[in-house]
């Protein structure tokens, strides 16, 4: 590979960072959960790439991706679903203004 | 002549497609536009794990990703209402450079995936040999973890967003 693996760890860190600030920054649930889909693939990025470099024959980082594929539509389904139902309660998608979950 | 040059342009593109699309998803207030665009992103990240030698991941990214994620965030958009005001007629007025730009990608694609004749598969079968066999020797226990845990997050899916019947309701009340 021509490209040197640092270069995909900087694209990895960048989306991962900007996934976060999203994650932060913005209010609505449904934007914060695709925010927090880009910091997992994010993290796959780093993975393939580390497993690509310096994995040995036997792909041991890409099972983890495939596995954190697995985790990602799971919470996908589930987050969407807390989302649904909190706003068939009340219709509202801000986080700032949903505090029936609060303790 | 050597093609060494391929690989260093090629990531460019994907990086500035991933980090440009990553960061039009925090900042676009649209959340449809949003959402498409990051399936864009999710789709230059499989050119990224191609461009790794990583077939098999790019393809499940595609079809988990680019696929289903998408469209499970796209009926969250649709099913809650949001206070920017109703931007769902997206592509509504840019029909004609829609057409344009289809035409541009589409008929060079046709013309060139028409000319070529397809090379034949890499001996070994790429990387989903190793993957597989590490997933069901080594990994063999977290994959049935896995599975049980996509089970529990279906049943909780359902039950989450099932709507309570009136009646049901009404009879748990009364017993």
């Amino acid at each position: 590979m021509t490209v040197p693996v640092g270069a995909y760890i900087a694209v990895s860190a960048v989306l991962f960072f900007t996934g976060c600030a999203g994650v932060l920054i913005r209010r609505n649930a449904v934007v914060i959960l695709m925010c927090v889909e880009l910091m997992l693939n994010a993290a796959n990025l780093a993975l393939v790439a580390f497993s690509r470099k310096y994995g040995s024959i036997d792909e041991r980082g890409s099972v983890f991706v495939v596995f954190v594929f697995v985790i990602a539509a799971a919470e996908v389904a589930v987050g969407l679903g807390i989302i649904l139902s909190a706003y068939r309660n009340r219709p509202v998608v801000n986080v700032d203004e949903i505090h029936q979950m609060k303790g | 002549m050597t093609f060494d040059f391929v690989e260093p342009v090629v990531f460019a593109l994907l990086s500035i497609g991933v980090i440009a699309g990553g960061a039009a998803v925090v900042l676009l207030n649209r959340i449809t536009a949003a959402a498409l665009l990051m399936a864009f992103t999710f789709l230059c990240m499989a050119g990224m794990f191609v461009l790794l030698g990583a077939e098999t991941i790019a393809a499940f990214q595609v079809l988990i990703y680019v696929g289903a994620i998408t469209v499970l965030i796209l009926y969250g958009v649709m099913f809650t209402k949001f206070s920017d005001g109703p931007r769902a007629l997206l592509f509504k007025r840019q029909t004609p450079i829609a057409a344009v730009i289809v035409a541009a990608v589409a008929i060079p694609v046709a013309l060139l995936s028409f000319s070529f004749t397809s090379a034949p598969p890499r001996p070994g079968g790429g990387d989903l040999p190793a993957l597989a066999t590490s997933v069901f020797t080594d990994f063999a226990f977290p994959f049935e973890v896995a599975s049980v845990l996509l089970l529990a997050a279906m049943v909780g899916a359902i039950v989450l967003t099932r709507r309570d019947d009136p009646e049901e309701a009404a009879m748990r009340r009364r017993r």
